[in-house]
């Protein structure tokens, strides 16, 4: 487990990897809610346009960007279809009707299965997925035969607004996840941990030790990648007495799963036992003042990232108060 | 044959596999029985990795492993069973914390032999059977293999292999953190094993002076390349071991002190300390 | 009055089983002990009562005049330090430097001043240049020595080693032995607990523990001259003394000589 650094920080040197964690976390927090204030499709274009600038600004890569997106794919697209569909405001675009009938499944199915045939050439995954998409749209709208036996059919109604409104909330979500990107990618999770822990000091009065908690997560983060490891180990070590995680009914699998978990808590608790007695014997007491070795500093780049944040946030809830308009 | 690996060799490509060492280019036949071979390395040096191979844990990225007629290659076949190969060629891990799980040492033992579809009963007797041959008695069947000494539970492991009735059994630093007595009785014991069921059986481990002691034969790895195979006689006598990053034997090291120092002739390779001083007698020094 | 003072130390973790029976010994400051005894006759549990990780059940320990007890134990683990034997779970920063200043952050050193010992100590340990990387990226036998680097910058003047080589390959332990014996020549009183005799042979007294009670503790070179205490505590001697030890006849005696400075070339 060689250099595994959790989370998807990248080293690096471009202008936010020398911001302070505490101005980017609390700049993020607050340019999220910014975007949510924005009103229509004009702003918040206008606003993804700034985020791209942010990442030219912090020599951050686009791809890396399209890679964090990844996961949340389905999501866009979700929402997007949802959005069209159920907005009815506006001038009506598109008014056909979709046929769901024996033969339009059937059609479908096929269609499925050449998709999930072709789905080995990962590099056009996703045109793949598009040709699937609009392929089984078109059939289900012009599609139709005389000795077909109809199920049922509705009247698809794409409306002005519903287009806008999907848009919308599609580059919203891309907002978020892009700003969201830039901090974690230029981040390292130890400032992560220690900007978050400063930030929510305040918290003690209510009692929450923000303190503590940071340790908390940054012990996580240092054994995440030894446990992994042992996981590993533990996953051998029982299939070399015969343990197949591929096969076997299923109350055999719950045992060979078992074989798996019991040691890996057994281990986790010794190595939490040890790790007491190390920290201990090194006089650590909970809730204890103690010094810090990492420091948070301040320079002008947070005079900067904090200005930006500001104005973009005011100039947000102008939108929204009507202040201004066109 | 058993074990026959042809110009294996395995890089690790991602995160998966630990910090775990490349081999390169390694060739080696391992008898399906009567074999007693020590696998030496340093750290580093593969000796794991290669030891993983031996029951398809992991596959080489190059090369093939033959392990009992069955080709390993790297891509992973589907017609190959590779839960029979690893009943043929029974692994123990270096930490018996790595495997032991159920309640009763008798019922972990049972664990392996039930995954290959035996009755209760079968995996019972088989059981029990291995318990006794790594020298525990039946009393030991109901108790919590937590609860156990450090060598107790490393007998146990060594036992939930055993049950599965392996051809050839590799065990990987048993005698790692025993004091120098459980060291000894542990190794006896393999001997023993070794000589009542004719089973071939690889350790894996650092310490020259049993390796000197105990073993017929030695496989030496040095930065993933294996670089000896052979008896440890002619190892210690013909090697330079420094350059393997290996030390030489105890007995070797104060004899050969004692030659250069008193200008002696003694001859330095004997095995045991009583060897040594029966030399040393015989040379009838003035 | 000795540095370390342990008298009538017992302790137990079931009620009919002890663990340590009737400890007493005494340690002088600048002292190399080692503790030595078989897999389960009480050297780690014996290791754990001195830095007060558990609490014996009769008997007591002063350090440096200081009795060791729930007011004064934060006092006393200034003093004593305690590297464990496996080393990924001592490891509590994210980084090398992160980790040699956990116990200094524990003590509220001010920043500065641990920027200066961190520098000062990875040296010493020669792991300045690994100041930055984590633990994953690390092998044993360098996290070991930066464990005695977060111990030595909190200060301490007495390391305990509980069995710290034992999960290490010879080269990285031979390594560890370096450091070692540089530490106690720097005047650190040091306690070593293990069971290899080879690692034992350095240090100036030897302590030998057998089912929880003290068997014998004595000068090294006297005790290893007795081959019948190192049999009867289930122990071994490092193969050179046993062939001295054998050879009674005076005949021998240049052989011997030689056997003797071979152990203390080590």
């Amino acid at each position: 487990m060689n250099g595994i650094i959790i989370g998807q920080f990248i080293p690096g040197d471009g202008f936010f990897y020398k911001v302070d964690p505490r101005s980017k976390i609390a700049g993020i927090f607050f340019l999220m809610i910014a975007v949510f204030l924005l009103k229509d499709i004009y702003q918040v274009l206008g606003a993804l346009l700034l985020t791209f600038g942010l990442l030219i600004i912090g020599k951050i890569s686009f791809i890396k960007v399209l890679k964090g997106l990844k996961p949340i794919f389905i999501l866009l697209i979700f929402t997007f279809v949802f959005q069209i569909l159920i907005n009815r405001q506006g001038n009506i675009l598109v008014d056909t009707n979709l046929n769901i009938s024996l033969i339009n499944i059937g059609l479908v199915i096929i269609l499925f299965v050449i998709w999930r045939f072709l789905a080995k050439f990962k590099k056009f995954n996703f045109l793949l997925f598009l040709g699937f998409l609009f392929g089984s749209i078109f059939i289900f709208i012009y599609s139709s035969f005389s000795f077909d036996y109809n199920l049922t059919s509705f009247n698809l109604q794409i409306y002005e607004k519903g287009i806008e409104m999907s848009i919308f909330v599609v580059i919203r979500l891309l907002i978020i996840i892009t700003l969201s990107t830039i901090l974690t990618l230029t981040t390292k999770p130890t400032d992560l941990t220690q900007g978050l822990e400063s930030l929510l000091s305040p918290l003690k009065k209510i009692g929450f030790n923000s303190e503590d908690f940071a340790l908390i997560i940054s012990i996580s983060l240092r054994y995440i990648p030894t446990i992994f490891d042992e996981a590993n180990k533990i996953m051998q070590a029982q299939a070399s007495r015969g343990a197949d995680f591929s096969e076997g009914k299923l109350k055999e699998k719950l045992k060979q799963v078992i074989s798996l978990l019991i040691p890996m808590f057994i281990i986790a608790f010794m190595r939490s036992e040890e790790l007491a007695d190390a920290m201990e014997s090194r006089n650590f007491v909970p809730g204890k003042a103690r010094t810090r070795i990492h420091e948070l500093n301040y320079s002008y780049r947070d005079v900067l990232v904090t200005a930006f944040t500001v104005v973009f946030f005011a100039v947000a809830l102008l939108f929204r108060l009507n202040v201004l308009g066109y | 044959m058993g074990i026959r690996f042809n110009e294996v060799s395995h890089k690790y490509s991602s995160f998966s596999d630990g910090n775990l060492s490349a081999i390169y280019q390694v060739s080696l036949k391992i008898k399906a029985k009567d074999e007693f071979i020590a696998l030496v390395g340093h750290t580093g040096s593969g000796k794991t990795t290669l030891a993983k191979h031996m029951n398809a844990l992991i596959f080489p990225t190059e090369g093939n492993v033959e392990i009992f007629n069955k080709i390993i290659t790297k891509k992973r076949n589907r017609d190959i069973k590779y839960n029979e190969i690893r009943k043929k060629v029974g692994l123990v891990f270096q930490f018996p914390e790595y495997q032991l799980f159920e309640e009763t040492v008798l019922k972990d033992i049972m664990f392996g032999p039930l995954n290959f579809h035996i009755s209760k009963e079968e995996a019972r007797n088989l059981a029990i059977n291995a318990l006794k041959l790594v020298g525990l008695d039946e009393s030991y069947s109901n108790r919590n293999p937590y609860n156990l000494s450090g060598g107790e539970k490393k007998r146990v492991s060594i036992a939930g292999i055993l049950a599965m009735d392996p051809d050839i059994l590799v065990l990987d630093e048993p005698t790692s953190g025993l004091d120098p007595a459980g060291k000894r009785v542990l190794m006896e014991l393999f001997k023993d094993i070794h000589k009542r069921t004719n089973k071939t059986i690889i350790i894996i481990t650092h310490d020259m002076d049993l390796v000197y002691e105990y073993f017929s034969r030695a496989v030496v790895m040095n930065e993933g390349e294996l670089v000896y195979d052979g008896s440890p006689e002619s190892l210690f006598k013909e090697h330079d071991l420094s350059k393997n990053h290996l030390d030489y034997p105890n007995t070797i090291k104060v004899l050969t002190h004692l030659n250069k120092t008193l200008k002696l002739n003694l001859n330095v390779y004997q095995k045991t300390a009583i060897d040594a001083l029966k030399e040393i007698e015989k040379a009838g020094i003035l | 009055m000795s540095y370390i003072e342990v008298k009538g130390l017992d302790y137990s973790y079931t009620k009919n089983k002890k663990v340590l029976k009737n400890i007493d010994f005494s340690i002088n400051k600048g002292d190399w002990v080692a503790v030595l005894g078989h897999n389960g006759s009480g050297k780690s549990t014996l290791a754990k009562a001195m830095v007060g990780l558990i609490e014996p059940s009769i008997g007591s320990i002063k350090i440096d005049g200081l009795e060791l007890n729930q007011d004064t134990v934060y006092d006393i683990r200034r003093k004593i330090g305690i590297v464990f034997q496996n080393p990924d779970n001592q490891f509590v920063g994210v980084t090398v430097k992160d980790d040699i200043a956990f116990g200094m952050e524990n003590l509220a050193v001010p920043r500065e001043e641990m920027l200066k010992r961190i520098d000062f100590f990875a040296k010493k340990v020669q792991m300045e240049k690994y100041l930055d990387k984590e633990p994953s990226q690390l092998s044993g036998g360098q996290k070991q020595r930066v464990a005695i680097a977060g111990i030595l910058a909190m200060q301490t003047d007495i390391i305990i080693f509980d069995e710290a080589t034992s999960m290490l390959d010879p080269f990285s332990r031979e390594d560890l032995m370096k450091y070692i014996k540089k530490l106690h020549e720097e005047g650190l009183t040091i306690i070593m607990i293990t069971h290899d005799i080879n690692e034992a042979l350095l240090a100036d007294k030897m302590l030998i523990l057998k089912s929880g009670e003290v068997f014998a503790y004595d000068d090294s070179h006297s005790l290893m001259k007795d081959k019948d205490v190192f049999r009867n505590s289930y122990l071994e001697l490092p193969v050179a003394l046993e062939i001295a030890n054998s050879l009674t006849e005076k005949k021998y005696d240049s052989v011997k000589e030689k056997l003797w400075e071979y152990v203390s070339m080590k």
